[in-house]
Protein backbone atom coordinates (compact mmCIF):
# COMPACT_ATOMS: atom_id res chain seq x y z
CA UNK A 1 0.00 0.00 0.00
CA UNK A 2 1.61 3.43 -1.08
CA UNK A 3 -0.43 5.14 1.78
CA UNK A 4 -2.06 4.42 5.10
CA UNK A 5 -3.26 7.36 7.51
CA UNK A 6 -4.53 7.80 11.14
CA UNK A 7 -7.62 8.94 10.95
CA UNK A 8 -8.55 10.61 14.63
CA UNK A 9 -11.86 8.60 14.68
CA UNK A 10 -11.49 5.34 12.98
CA UNK A 11 -7.67 4.78 12.98
CA UNK A 12 -5.17 3.40 10.67
CA UNK A 13 -6.76 3.49 7.35
CA UNK A 14 -5.99 3.28 3.27
CA UNK A 15 -4.90 6.40 2.29
CA UNK A 16 -7.38 5.99 -1.02
CA UNK A 17 -10.40 6.68 1.13
CA UNK A 18 -8.60 10.40 1.85
CA UNK A 19 -8.72 13.42 0.09
CA UNK A 20 -5.62 15.57 0.33
CA UNK A 21 -6.84 19.12 2.00
CA UNK A 22 -3.24 21.18 1.55
CA UNK A 23 -0.47 22.24 2.94
CA UNK A 24 -1.09 23.47 6.64
CA UNK A 25 -0.55 28.03 5.63
CA UNK A 26 -2.37 29.27 9.24
CA UNK A 27 -5.35 30.64 9.40
CA UNK A 28 -7.26 32.20 6.58
CA UNK A 29 -5.99 35.56 6.54
CA UNK A 30 -8.59 38.34 7.87
CA UNK A 31 -10.55 40.34 4.66
CA UNK A 32 -9.57 43.54 6.81
CA UNK A 33 -6.50 44.98 4.07
CA UNK A 34 -6.37 41.60 2.21
CA UNK A 35 -4.28 42.17 -0.98
CA UNK A 36 -4.31 39.95 -4.35
CA UNK A 37 -0.90 38.93 -3.01
CA UNK A 38 -1.73 37.81 0.43
CA UNK A 39 -4.79 36.12 -0.78
CA UNK A 40 -2.66 34.50 -3.51
CA UNK A 41 -0.20 33.31 -0.94
CA UNK A 42 -2.86 31.60 1.01
CA UNK A 43 -4.45 29.91 -1.47
CA UNK A 44 -1.98 28.62 -4.01
CA UNK A 45 1.45 29.05 -2.91
CA UNK A 46 3.30 25.81 -1.25
CA UNK A 47 6.86 24.83 0.30
CA UNK A 48 6.49 21.63 -1.19
CA UNK A 49 9.01 20.24 1.45
CA UNK A 50 10.84 17.10 0.10
CA UNK A 51 10.42 15.75 3.91
CA UNK A 52 8.15 16.38 6.84
CA UNK A 53 4.69 18.38 6.51
CA UNK A 54 2.05 19.15 8.34
CA UNK A 55 -0.99 18.83 5.57
CA UNK A 56 -4.96 18.81 5.76
CA UNK A 57 -6.42 15.23 5.03
CA UNK A 58 -10.19 14.58 5.18
CA UNK A 59 -11.79 11.34 5.58
CA UNK A 60 -13.97 11.32 2.12
CA UNK A 61 -14.75 7.88 2.08
CA UNK A 62 -15.38 7.34 5.86
CA UNK A 63 -16.22 9.38 8.60
CA UNK A 64 -16.06 13.00 6.83
CA UNK A 65 -13.64 13.99 9.28
CA UNK A 66 -10.98 17.11 8.54
CA UNK A 67 -7.74 16.79 10.65
CA UNK A 68 -3.70 17.60 9.91
CA UNK A 69 -1.07 15.27 10.21
CA UNK A 70 2.49 15.14 10.15
CA UNK A 71 3.55 13.14 6.71
CA UNK A 72 7.35 12.37 5.28
CA UNK A 73 6.36 13.25 1.31
CA UNK A 74 9.84 10.94 0.65
CA UNK A 75 8.30 7.77 1.88
CA UNK A 76 4.19 8.88 2.27
CA UNK A 77 4.68 7.64 5.95
CA UNK A 78 3.11 9.50 9.11
CA UNK A 79 5.30 10.75 11.40
CA UNK A 80 4.46 10.67 15.13
CA UNK A 81 6.61 12.92 16.49
CA UNK A 82 6.41 15.78 14.34
CA UNK A 83 9.03 18.32 15.67
CA UNK A 84 11.84 17.03 13.55
CA UNK A 85 11.58 19.79 11.01
CA UNK A 86 8.32 22.14 9.30
CA UNK B 1 39.06 -0.53 -30.32
CA UNK B 2 37.91 -1.41 -27.23
CA UNK B 3 39.51 1.79 -25.64
CA UNK B 4 37.40 4.16 -23.19
CA UNK B 5 33.90 5.54 -24.57
CA UNK B 6 34.06 9.15 -24.82
CA UNK B 7 30.85 10.52 -23.98
CA UNK B 8 28.68 12.83 -26.21
CA UNK B 9 28.75 15.56 -24.59
CA UNK B 10 32.82 15.70 -24.56
CA UNK B 11 35.06 14.93 -21.56
CA UNK B 12 34.29 15.50 -18.42
CA UNK B 13 35.13 19.43 -18.09
CA UNK B 14 36.49 20.81 -14.03
CA UNK B 15 33.58 23.31 -12.68
CA UNK B 16 35.40 26.79 -13.40
CA UNK B 17 34.50 29.78 -10.88
CA UNK B 18 32.86 31.65 -13.04
CA UNK B 19 29.92 31.43 -15.75
CA UNK B 20 28.06 33.57 -17.49
CA UNK B 21 24.89 31.64 -16.74
CA UNK B 22 24.22 28.81 -14.58
CA UNK B 23 21.19 26.17 -15.47
CA UNK B 24 20.21 24.19 -12.18
CA UNK B 25 19.00 20.82 -13.40
CA UNK B 26 20.54 18.52 -16.56
CA UNK B 27 16.68 17.64 -17.90
CA UNK B 28 15.29 18.54 -21.05
CA UNK B 29 14.30 22.05 -20.29
CA UNK B 30 18.18 23.16 -18.82
CA UNK B 31 19.81 21.54 -21.90
CA UNK B 32 17.22 22.81 -24.23
CA UNK B 33 18.28 26.25 -22.47
CA UNK B 34 21.67 25.71 -22.58
CA UNK B 35 22.20 24.86 -26.17
CA UNK B 36 20.04 27.40 -27.60
CA UNK B 37 21.97 30.09 -25.28
CA UNK B 38 25.00 28.94 -26.73
CA UNK B 39 23.98 28.69 -30.36
CA UNK B 40 21.68 31.42 -30.74
CA UNK B 41 22.98 34.12 -28.48
CA UNK B 42 26.65 33.58 -28.23
CA UNK B 43 26.88 32.77 -24.76
CA UNK B 44 28.80 29.82 -24.62
CA UNK B 45 30.82 30.00 -20.72
CA UNK B 46 27.18 28.60 -19.45
CA UNK B 47 27.00 25.41 -17.27
CA UNK B 48 24.42 22.65 -16.83
CA UNK B 49 24.94 21.48 -13.01
CA UNK B 50 23.06 18.00 -12.71
CA UNK B 51 22.70 16.27 -9.42
CA UNK B 52 22.53 12.97 -10.52
CA UNK B 53 22.84 12.23 -14.47
CA UNK B 54 21.73 13.92 -17.48
CA UNK B 55 18.03 13.01 -17.84
CA UNK B 56 17.68 11.19 -14.62
CA UNK B 57 14.10 12.97 -13.68
CA UNK B 58 11.10 13.46 -15.82
CA UNK B 59 13.25 13.69 -19.19
CA UNK B 60 13.69 9.69 -18.94
CA UNK B 61 10.20 8.57 -17.51
CA UNK B 62 8.01 10.38 -19.64
CA UNK B 63 5.85 8.14 -22.30
CA UNK B 64 7.79 10.42 -25.12
CA UNK B 65 4.48 11.46 -26.46
CA UNK B 66 4.34 14.72 -28.72
CA UNK B 67 1.43 16.97 -29.13
CA UNK B 68 -0.35 20.60 -30.04
CA UNK B 69 -3.63 19.67 -28.90
CA UNK B 70 -4.21 22.37 -25.40
CA UNK B 71 -7.27 24.02 -24.73
CA UNK B 72 -5.98 27.58 -24.91
CA UNK B 73 -4.55 30.79 -27.28
CA UNK B 74 -1.49 31.49 -24.83
CA UNK B 75 -0.38 27.60 -25.15
CA UNK B 76 -1.26 26.51 -28.62
CA UNK B 77 1.28 28.42 -30.38
CA UNK B 78 4.51 27.16 -27.78
CA UNK B 79 3.65 23.44 -28.61
CA UNK B 80 2.89 23.98 -32.07
CA UNK B 81 6.50 25.14 -32.66
CA UNK B 82 7.91 22.60 -30.19
CA UNK B 83 6.54 20.37 -32.60
CA UNK B 84 8.24 22.30 -35.97
CA UNK B 85 11.61 22.16 -34.01
CA UNK B 86 11.38 18.47 -33.92
CA UNK B 87 12.71 17.61 -37.47
CA UNK B 88 14.72 20.95 -37.73
CA UNK B 89 16.71 19.70 -34.16
CA UNK B 90 17.07 16.59 -35.81
CA UNK B 91 19.46 18.17 -38.61
CA UNK B 92 21.13 20.79 -36.27
CA UNK B 93 22.21 18.31 -33.83
CA UNK B 94 22.96 15.27 -36.33
CA UNK B 95 21.20 12.95 -34.04
CA UNK B 96 18.47 10.58 -35.03
CA UNK B 97 15.45 11.78 -32.06
CA UNK B 98 13.33 9.26 -33.81
CA UNK B 99 9.97 11.17 -34.47
CA UNK B 100 7.40 9.33 -35.26
CA UNK B 101 4.83 11.31 -36.41
CA UNK B 102 1.79 9.12 -36.00
CA UNK B 103 -0.97 11.41 -34.78
CA UNK B 104 -2.58 11.68 -31.59
CA UNK B 105 -6.67 10.35 -30.48
CA UNK B 106 -8.01 11.90 -27.94
CA UNK B 107 -11.20 10.22 -27.36
CA UNK B 108 -14.11 11.48 -25.94
CA UNK B 109 -16.93 9.54 -24.03
CA UNK B 110 -20.04 11.39 -23.57
CA UNK B 111 -22.01 14.23 -25.69
CA UNK B 112 -20.40 16.47 -23.27
CA UNK B 113 -17.18 16.11 -24.28
CA UNK B 114 -17.75 16.07 -28.26
CA UNK B 115 -18.83 19.82 -27.30
CA UNK B 116 -15.73 20.23 -25.32
CA UNK B 117 -13.68 18.66 -28.52
CA UNK B 118 -15.69 21.10 -30.95
CA UNK B 119 -14.30 24.08 -28.97
CA UNK B 120 -10.83 22.31 -28.73
CA UNK B 121 -10.39 22.17 -32.42
CA UNK B 122 -11.97 25.66 -33.00
CA UNK B 123 -9.34 26.71 -30.90
CA UNK B 124 -6.74 24.45 -32.94
CA UNK B 125 -7.65 25.21 -36.56
CA UNK B 126 -7.90 29.37 -35.31
CA UNK B 127 -3.82 28.95 -34.29
CA UNK B 128 -2.94 26.72 -37.80
CA UNK B 129 -2.91 23.55 -35.66
CA UNK B 130 -4.54 20.49 -37.80
CA UNK B 131 -7.08 19.14 -35.37
CA UNK B 132 -10.70 17.11 -36.49
CA UNK B 133 -13.29 15.77 -34.69
CA UNK B 134 -14.15 12.48 -36.12
CA UNK B 135 -16.95 10.56 -34.51
CA UNK B 136 -16.65 6.75 -33.45
CA UNK B 137 -16.62 4.78 -36.69
CA UNK B 138 -14.33 6.68 -37.91
CA UNK B 139 -11.86 5.90 -34.61
CA UNK B 140 -12.42 2.35 -35.58
CA UNK B 141 -11.35 3.10 -39.13
CA UNK B 142 -8.22 4.43 -37.93
CA UNK B 143 -7.97 2.40 -34.87
CA UNK B 144 -8.87 -1.50 -35.71
CA UNK B 145 -8.21 -2.59 -32.34
CA UNK B 146 -10.18 0.38 -30.49
CA UNK B 147 -13.75 -1.40 -29.09
CA UNK B 148 -16.43 1.30 -29.91
CA UNK B 149 -18.92 -1.09 -28.69
CA UNK B 150 -21.67 0.17 -25.87
CA UNK B 151 -21.26 -1.95 -23.53
CA UNK B 152 -18.43 -0.73 -22.13
CA UNK B 153 -17.99 1.14 -18.59
CA UNK B 154 -17.49 4.45 -20.96
CA UNK B 155 -18.68 4.31 -24.67
CA UNK B 156 -16.41 5.82 -27.42
CA UNK B 157 -18.67 8.55 -28.51
CA UNK B 158 -16.07 9.90 -31.13
CA UNK B 159 -12.26 11.61 -31.00
CA UNK B 160 -10.58 14.47 -31.39
CA UNK B 161 -7.75 13.52 -34.34
CA UNK B 162 -4.33 15.52 -34.01
CA UNK B 163 -2.31 14.59 -36.94
CA UNK B 164 0.36 16.44 -36.17
CA UNK B 165 1.90 15.08 -33.17
CA UNK B 166 3.34 11.38 -32.54
CA UNK B 167 5.91 9.92 -30.34
CA UNK B 168 9.78 10.38 -29.89
CA UNK B 169 12.80 9.02 -27.85
CA UNK B 170 12.90 10.61 -25.06
CA UNK B 171 17.04 9.62 -24.45
CA UNK B 172 17.69 10.79 -27.70
CA UNK B 173 16.52 14.32 -26.95
CA UNK B 174 18.61 14.39 -23.80
CA UNK B 175 21.62 13.17 -24.93
CA UNK B 176 21.30 14.96 -28.66
CA UNK B 177 20.57 18.85 -26.45
CA UNK B 178 23.88 17.32 -24.37
CA UNK B 179 26.11 16.63 -27.64
CA UNK B 180 24.91 19.59 -29.27
CA UNK B 181 25.09 21.82 -26.10
CA UNK B 182 28.68 20.57 -25.50
CA UNK B 183 29.92 21.17 -29.30
CA UNK B 184 29.19 24.89 -28.69
CA UNK B 185 31.02 25.18 -25.85
CA UNK B 186 28.67 24.72 -22.82
CA UNK B 187 29.84 22.25 -19.61
CA UNK B 188 27.62 19.62 -18.31
CA UNK B 189 28.63 19.14 -14.74
CA UNK B 190 26.89 15.86 -13.39
CA UNK B 191 26.76 14.55 -10.10
CA UNK B 192 27.20 18.17 -9.18
CA UNK B 193 24.54 19.57 -6.43
CA UNK B 194 23.67 22.75 -5.93
CA UNK B 195 23.70 23.52 -2.09
CA UNK B 196 22.41 27.70 -2.55
CA UNK B 197 22.14 30.58 -4.60
CA UNK B 198 24.00 33.99 -3.50
CA UNK B 199 21.55 36.63 -3.51
CA UNK B 200 23.20 40.43 -3.08
CA UNK B 201 20.85 43.46 -3.58
CA UNK B 202 18.24 41.92 -5.12
CA UNK B 203 20.91 40.48 -7.64
CA UNK B 204 21.96 36.93 -8.34
CA UNK B 205 25.72 36.76 -7.45
CA UNK B 206 26.64 33.32 -7.63
CA UNK B 207 26.06 29.14 -6.96
CA UNK B 208 26.87 27.31 -4.22
CA UNK B 209 27.78 23.69 -5.35
CA UNK B 210 28.93 20.57 -3.41
CA UNK B 211 32.04 20.90 -5.70
CA UNK B 212 32.36 24.66 -5.33
CA UNK B 213 31.54 27.89 -5.42
CA UNK B 214 30.70 29.37 -8.92
CA UNK B 215 30.36 33.56 -9.68
CA UNK B 216 27.50 34.28 -12.32
CA UNK B 217 25.12 36.75 -12.73
CA UNK B 218 22.57 34.45 -14.16
CA UNK B 219 20.82 31.46 -12.89
CA UNK B 220 17.94 29.39 -14.45
CA UNK B 221 15.52 27.09 -12.04
CA UNK B 222 15.17 24.10 -14.31
CA UNK B 223 15.09 21.40 -11.56
CA UNK B 224 11.85 19.72 -12.91
CA UNK B 225 9.74 18.49 -9.85
CA UNK B 226 12.32 19.24 -7.88
CA UNK B 227 12.19 23.67 -8.69
CA UNK B 228 9.25 24.59 -6.45
CA UNK B 229 11.16 23.08 -3.34
CA UNK B 230 14.47 24.13 -4.31
CA UNK B 231 12.96 27.92 -4.89
CA UNK B 232 11.37 28.03 -1.77
CA UNK B 233 14.71 26.14 0.46
CA UNK B 234 17.11 28.62 -1.90
CA UNK B 235 15.51 31.87 -2.48
CA UNK B 236 12.15 31.28 -0.32
CA UNK B 237 10.27 31.75 -3.20
CA UNK B 238 6.77 30.04 -2.77
CA UNK B 239 5.30 28.49 -5.92
CA UNK B 240 1.92 27.45 -7.15
CA UNK B 241 3.06 23.59 -7.37
CA UNK B 242 2.10 20.44 -6.15
CA UNK B 243 4.78 17.64 -6.88
CA UNK B 244 3.09 14.28 -7.18
CA UNK B 245 4.02 11.40 -8.61
CA UNK B 246 3.14 9.66 -11.55
CA UNK B 247 3.48 6.38 -13.03
CA UNK B 248 3.66 4.57 -16.38
CA UNK B 249 4.47 1.38 -17.73
CA UNK B 250 5.19 -0.93 -20.92
CA UNK B 251 3.84 -4.20 -22.32
CA UNK B 252 5.86 -7.07 -23.77
CA UNK B 253 6.67 -6.01 -27.16
CA UNK B 254 3.70 -6.82 -30.04
CA UNK B 255 3.59 -6.67 -33.71
CA UNK B 256 2.23 -3.06 -34.82
CA UNK B 257 -1.64 -3.08 -33.62
CA UNK B 258 -1.65 0.51 -32.89
CA UNK B 259 -0.67 3.38 -35.43
CA UNK B 260 -1.63 6.36 -33.61
CA UNK B 261 -1.56 7.80 -29.82
CA UNK B 262 -4.82 6.73 -28.10
CA UNK B 263 -5.60 8.86 -24.77
CA UNK B 264 -8.60 9.03 -22.69
CA UNK B 265 -9.78 11.42 -20.08
CA UNK B 266 -12.69 9.08 -18.83
CA UNK B 267 -10.32 5.90 -18.51
CA UNK B 268 -7.88 7.75 -17.36
CA UNK B 269 -5.60 6.04 -19.43
CA UNK B 270 -3.29 6.64 -22.52
CA UNK B 271 -1.80 4.19 -24.63
CA UNK B 272 1.00 4.05 -27.49
CA UNK B 273 2.82 1.54 -29.22
CA UNK B 274 6.68 2.08 -29.26
CA UNK B 275 9.24 1.57 -32.58
CA UNK B 276 10.28 -1.50 -30.46
CA UNK B 277 6.45 -3.05 -30.06
CA UNK B 278 5.77 -2.22 -26.58
CA UNK B 279 2.58 -0.39 -25.74
CA UNK B 280 4.10 2.23 -23.79
CA UNK B 281 0.57 3.43 -21.09
CA UNK B 282 0.16 5.77 -18.33
CA UNK B 283 -1.72 8.67 -16.91
CA UNK B 284 -2.14 7.75 -13.25
CA UNK B 285 -1.02 10.30 -10.97
CA UNK B 286 -0.97 10.37 -6.95
CA UNK B 287 -4.08 12.43 -5.63
CA UNK B 288 -1.33 13.79 -2.77
CA UNK B 289 1.88 15.48 -3.08
CA UNK B 290 4.98 13.37 -2.60
CA UNK B 291 8.29 12.62 -3.80
CA UNK B 292 8.53 8.77 -4.09
CA UNK B 293 8.19 7.89 -7.34
CA UNK B 294 6.98 4.89 -6.12
CA UNK B 295 5.07 2.46 -8.17
CA UNK B 296 1.43 0.74 -6.86
CA UNK B 297 -0.63 -2.77 -7.44
CA UNK B 298 -3.79 -0.43 -7.53
CA UNK B 299 -2.28 1.14 -10.48
CA UNK B 300 -1.99 -1.93 -12.27
CA UNK B 301 -4.86 -2.61 -11.83
CA UNK B 302 -6.54 0.34 -13.09
CA UNK B 303 -4.36 0.43 -16.35
CA UNK B 304 -5.11 -3.49 -16.92
CA UNK B 305 -8.97 -2.58 -16.57
CA UNK B 306 -8.69 0.42 -18.69
CA UNK B 307 -6.81 -1.71 -21.32
CA UNK B 308 -8.47 -4.68 -21.44
CA UNK B 309 -12.36 -2.13 -22.08
CA UNK B 310 -10.40 0.24 -24.40
CA UNK B 311 -8.31 -1.84 -26.64
CA UNK B 312 -9.55 -5.97 -25.74
CA UNK B 313 -6.94 -7.64 -28.34
CA UNK B 314 -3.94 -6.41 -24.97
CA UNK B 315 -6.04 -8.97 -22.67
CA UNK B 316 -3.46 -11.10 -21.34
CA UNK B 317 -0.62 -9.10 -22.64
CA UNK B 318 2.30 -9.04 -19.85
CA UNK B 319 3.48 -5.35 -18.31
CA UNK B 320 7.24 -6.03 -18.42
CA UNK B 321 8.54 -2.87 -16.99
CA UNK B 322 6.48 0.26 -14.58
CA UNK B 323 7.96 3.08 -13.57
CA UNK B 324 7.15 6.48 -11.82
CA UNK B 325 8.40 10.14 -11.88
CA UNK B 326 7.27 13.25 -10.68
CA UNK B 327 4.97 15.99 -12.05
CA UNK B 328 4.67 19.30 -10.80
CA UNK B 329 1.50 20.30 -11.43
CA UNK B 330 -0.21 24.43 -11.14
CA UNK B 331 -3.81 24.96 -10.28
CA UNK B 332 -3.90 25.92 -14.44
CA UNK B 333 -2.13 23.28 -15.35
CA UNK B 334 0.33 25.79 -17.37
CA UNK B 335 3.72 26.26 -16.87
CA UNK B 336 5.63 28.68 -15.00
CA UNK B 337 7.92 30.39 -17.60
CA UNK B 338 9.53 34.28 -15.88
CA UNK B 339 12.59 35.37 -14.97
CA UNK B 340 14.05 39.33 -13.46
CA UNK B 341 11.47 39.76 -11.31
CA UNK B 342 11.78 40.83 -7.65
CA UNK B 343 15.50 38.94 -7.91
CA UNK B 344 17.87 40.33 -11.11
CA UNK B 345 19.36 37.27 -12.79
CA UNK B 346 16.86 34.67 -11.43
CA UNK B 347 14.91 33.20 -14.05
CA UNK B 348 12.42 30.14 -13.72
CA UNK B 349 10.84 27.23 -16.13
CA UNK B 350 8.85 25.26 -13.67
CA UNK B 351 5.30 24.35 -13.11
CA UNK B 352 5.49 21.96 -16.29
CA UNK B 353 3.40 18.93 -14.80
CA UNK B 354 3.00 16.17 -17.27
CA UNK B 355 3.64 18.55 -20.78
CA UNK B 356 7.34 18.92 -19.95
CA UNK B 357 8.38 16.74 -22.85
CA UNK B 358 6.35 17.91 -25.46
CA UNK B 359 7.36 21.40 -24.93
CA UNK B 360 10.93 21.46 -24.10
CA UNK B 361 12.07 22.54 -27.86
CA UNK B 362 10.10 26.05 -27.73
CA UNK B 363 10.58 26.50 -24.52
CA UNK B 364 14.40 26.23 -24.29
CA UNK B 365 14.40 28.50 -27.53
CA UNK B 366 12.47 31.27 -25.68
CA UNK B 367 14.19 31.24 -22.14
CA UNK B 368 17.51 31.41 -23.97
CA UNK B 369 16.12 34.49 -25.56
CA UNK B 370 14.79 36.01 -22.22
CA UNK B 371 17.93 34.91 -20.54
CA UNK B 372 20.11 36.74 -23.27
CA UNK B 373 18.33 39.84 -23.67
CA UNK B 374 17.00 40.05 -19.84
CA UNK B 375 13.56 41.06 -22.11
CA UNK B 376 10.77 38.52 -21.73
CA UNK B 377 9.35 37.72 -25.25
CA UNK B 378 5.73 38.12 -26.15
CA UNK B 379 5.62 34.36 -26.73
CA UNK B 380 6.28 33.93 -22.49
CA UNK B 381 4.63 36.75 -21.32
CA UNK B 382 1.53 34.83 -20.61
CA UNK B 383 3.14 32.13 -18.03
CA UNK B 384 4.25 34.62 -15.79
CA UNK B 385 4.48 33.99 -11.92
CA UNK B 386 2.27 37.02 -11.17
CA UNK B 387 -0.82 35.54 -13.36
CA UNK B 388 -1.63 33.53 -10.06
CA UNK B 389 -1.93 36.86 -7.76
CA UNK B 390 -4.03 38.62 -10.98
CA UNK B 391 -6.44 36.09 -10.89
CA UNK B 392 -5.44 35.25 -14.54
CA UNK B 393 -5.27 31.67 -14.19
CA UNK B 394 -5.16 30.09 -17.63
CA UNK B 395 -8.23 27.51 -19.20
CA UNK B 396 -6.03 24.29 -19.68
CA UNK B 397 -7.90 22.68 -16.81
CA UNK B 398 -11.12 22.28 -18.99
CA UNK B 399 -8.66 20.47 -21.96
CA UNK B 400 -8.51 16.65 -20.01
CA UNK B 401 -9.82 15.78 -16.72
CA UNK B 402 -7.65 17.55 -14.14
CA UNK B 403 -5.26 15.74 -11.56
CA UNK B 404 -3.86 18.55 -8.88
CA UNK B 405 -4.82 18.39 -5.42
CA UNK B 406 -6.18 22.08 -5.59
CA UNK B 407 -9.19 21.44 -8.09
Amino acid sequence: MALTLTCPVCGKRNGYEFRYGGEEKGPRPDEAGITPRSWCEYVHMNQCVAGIQKEWWCHKDGCGVWFTTHRDTTCNLEVDKPEAQS
Amino acid sequence: MFGRVKPLWGEKSSLKSNYDAVIIGGGLHGLAAAYFLARDHNMRNVAVLEKRFIGFGGSGRNTAIVRANQRTQENVPLYKEALALWPVLTKDLDYNLMFFNCGNLNLMHSEAAMNAARMNVATAQFHGVESHLIDAKQCKELVPALNILADITYPIFGAMYHPPGGILRHDAIVWGLAKGAAEHGVHVHQQTEVTGIGVENGKIVSVETDKGQIKTPRVLNAAGGYSAALSYQMLGIKLPISVLTIQAMVTQPLKPLLNHVVSSGAYHAYANQTLKGEIATGAHMDSWPNYTTQTTAYYIKHQAEALAEMLPCLRGVKFMRHWGGLADMTPDMAPIMDGNDSIEGYFMDCGWGYFGFKSCAASGKYMAQFMASGNCPNMLKPFSLRRFEQHRLMGETAAVVNYTPDN
